[in-house]
């Protein structure tokens, strides 16, 4: 059973807070470079790619593959104590090669994880905060 | 060809006791080991004018108090009494446990000092420290703060799952299976099984046992990952010249090699960069030793996690990418194959040294005091340690300067 009250919600800083502003909105934003158009994530202080400075949140498609998956057997994971075993994916979003996050998979969609699979982003709320999730279309 | 090769040498190397039950607080472990390894190459403490370690803990969460959690140059200073004026000293961050000693190589070659001491002790931490940087709230649920507010809230912030979501995808990617991964895991506990210190030196294991094992993160289970132990492994390094005085025959260091590789992501470690990362330190290891992967006698692969020793066969050379998980089969990495792998028993049997257990088993293959596990002639054998994704750092040491 899900219990999403005992699961860490993400405490935003000065660079996130967009980010999760964003979610909160139902928009998935992600830090983009405005000198060489790089998408951070997370979000950080300079470019990854060009250390250049003038860095926003731009709005992205929400659509992607999936990268990879685990399946989590242990149940020392905070929050997830009950949970276990519970799927996690990464995602590759559609705007940049390598641009992942990390997402949980609805219950309905577990049997058809599978490397490649085109998902979409949906925004799950968790009280404190709202996160956004994935889900395979 | 390196002009430092064949100049320095590992002359001693001391264990203390590696344990899951500990006696003693990782400080006295680590004053064990030190003692032990000093002793080992006939030395007086007071000759000991180095110090260099890697002090990390297994993950980030997991306690940094000195003498307990981590053991640091600091701490050996301030306990042991060893040359009243020390010369030089190293603590490493980065790469892992061979970092270190390819500092005290430099050094040594740079005159620096004469006798360095490098150790590496490892504790093992309470499980519930792994959730990294997550706390609990007076009211409410757990936060996540730092990089972990993006993995924590779906819980996907420890060290085995982002493994097991390179492992999926080098599956995917090149068709292996489990099978790969228990041709390791049997191998390196056959080896144990012949290495009195190793934490499973009496318990063989069966290909049912692998199999039977539960999953831990899937497709990762109990037998891929390494053994959480306290204990501390020790050496000394000098250069060549002193080493052929003192009391062991020297294990020379011919080559090193550190992954320098620029990394594709940077909040998770994924497989894609495997081959560039470790390739990125294979071409330093190889071209600064004058020798490559055929010349090797044993290797000595990194395996806090099982797979990471498929993916050094590749990025090092040994085979072909992609071809890891056929070439570990049909005992082509066993004592009496083509490529002899962990032949110690690796991190999975041997315990969670971090890499140094894997040098330690270099230098006494190519100095012959391998006992039951000795590779007949062997003359050339390489270490490395680190994920390739991630990060590593090697050494090739050799019978011969």
């Amino acid at each position: 059973m899900t219990d999403n009250a005992k699961k860490p919600t993400p405490v935003a800083d000065d660079l996130s807070r967009p980010f999760w502003d964003g979610a909160k909105a139902g928009r998935l934003v992600i830090q983009r470079c405005a000198s060489c158009g790089y998408y951070n994530h997370p979000p950080r202080p300079f470019c990854d790619a060009c250390l250049g400075r003038e860095l926003s949140f731009a709005p992205v498609s929400g659509r992607g593959r999936i990268h990879t998956f685990t399946v989590m057997h242990q149940r020392d994971v905070v929050g997830y104590e009950d949970e276990a075993p519970f799927a996690n994916i990464v995602v590759e979003l559609a705007e940049q090669p390598m641009l992942l996050m990390v997402a949980n998979v609805p219950a309905a969609d577990r049997a058809s994880v599978q490397i490649g699979a085109s998902v979409e982003v949906y925004f799950e709320d968790r009280g404190d905060a709202v996160i956004p999730q994935f889900r395979i279309v | 060809m390196w002009e430092g090769r064949g100049k320095t040498a590992i002359a001693g190397i001391g264990y203390s006791e590696i344990t899951r039950r500990p006696q003693k607080p990782l400080g006295l472990l680590a004053a064990d080991a030190c003692r032990a390894a000093i002793d080992d190459a006939g030395l007086a403490p007071e000759q000991v004018d180095g110090l260099a370690t890697y002090p990390e803990s297994p993950f980030a969460g997991a306690g940094n108090r000195d003498g307990e959690d981590v053991v640091s140059v600091a701490f050996i200073l301030n306990h042991l009494a060893l040359a009243p004026d020390l010369r030089w000293y190293a603590q490493i961050e980065t790469g892992m446990i061979a970092s270190p000693l390819i500092e005290a190589v430099n050094a040594l070659i740079a005159g620096a000092c004469e006798y360095v001491l490098i150790w590496r002790a490892l504790h093992r931490p309470a499980p519930r420290a792994a959730g990294a940087s997550v706390t609990a709230a007076s009211r409410g649920a757990p936060r996540a703060s730092g990089d972990a507010q993006f993995l924590a809230p779906y819980g996907c912030a420890s060290i085995v799952q982002t493994h097991a979501l390179a492992w999926q995808r080098y599956m995917h990617r090149y068709g292996a299976t489990r099978d790969a991964l228990a041709a390791l895991a049997l191998n390196s506990r056959r080896n144990a099984n012949l290495n009195p210190r190793a934490f499973f030196h009496r318990e063989p294991m069966t290909r049912d046992d692998y199999f039977n094992s539960r999953w831990i993160a899937e497709p990762l289970c109990l037998f891929d990952c390494d053994v959480p132990v306290d204990g501390c492994v020790a050496m000394i390094v000098t250069t060549a010249d002193r080493a052929r005085d003192l009391r062991n025959p020297p294990a020379f260091i011919a080559g090193y090699g550190q992954n320098t590789a620029r990394r594709r992501t940077l909040l998770y470690y994924t497989l894609d960069d495997y081959m560039a990362c470790g390739g990125s330190l294979a071409r330093k290891l190889w071209s600064s030793a004058g020798l490559g992967p055929r010349e090797m006698d044993a290797a000595q692969l990194y395996d806090g996690f099982n797979p990471s020793t498929l993916y050094w066969l590749e990025a090092a050379g040994f085979c072909a990418e992609g071809e890891g998980a056929s070439f570990v089969q049909d005992g082509r990495i066993a004592l009496d194959g083509e490529l002899p792998v962990n032949t110690f028993g690796g991190s999975l049997s041997e315990g969670r040294m971090h890499g140094m257990g894997h040098i330690a088993e270099a230098v006494r293959q190519v100095t012959g005091a391998a006992g039951p596990r000795q590779i007949p002639g062997a003359a050339a054998v390489c270490a490395i340690d680190g994920s390739p994704m991630l990060r590593g750092s090697a050494i090739v040491v050799t019978r011969d300067p």
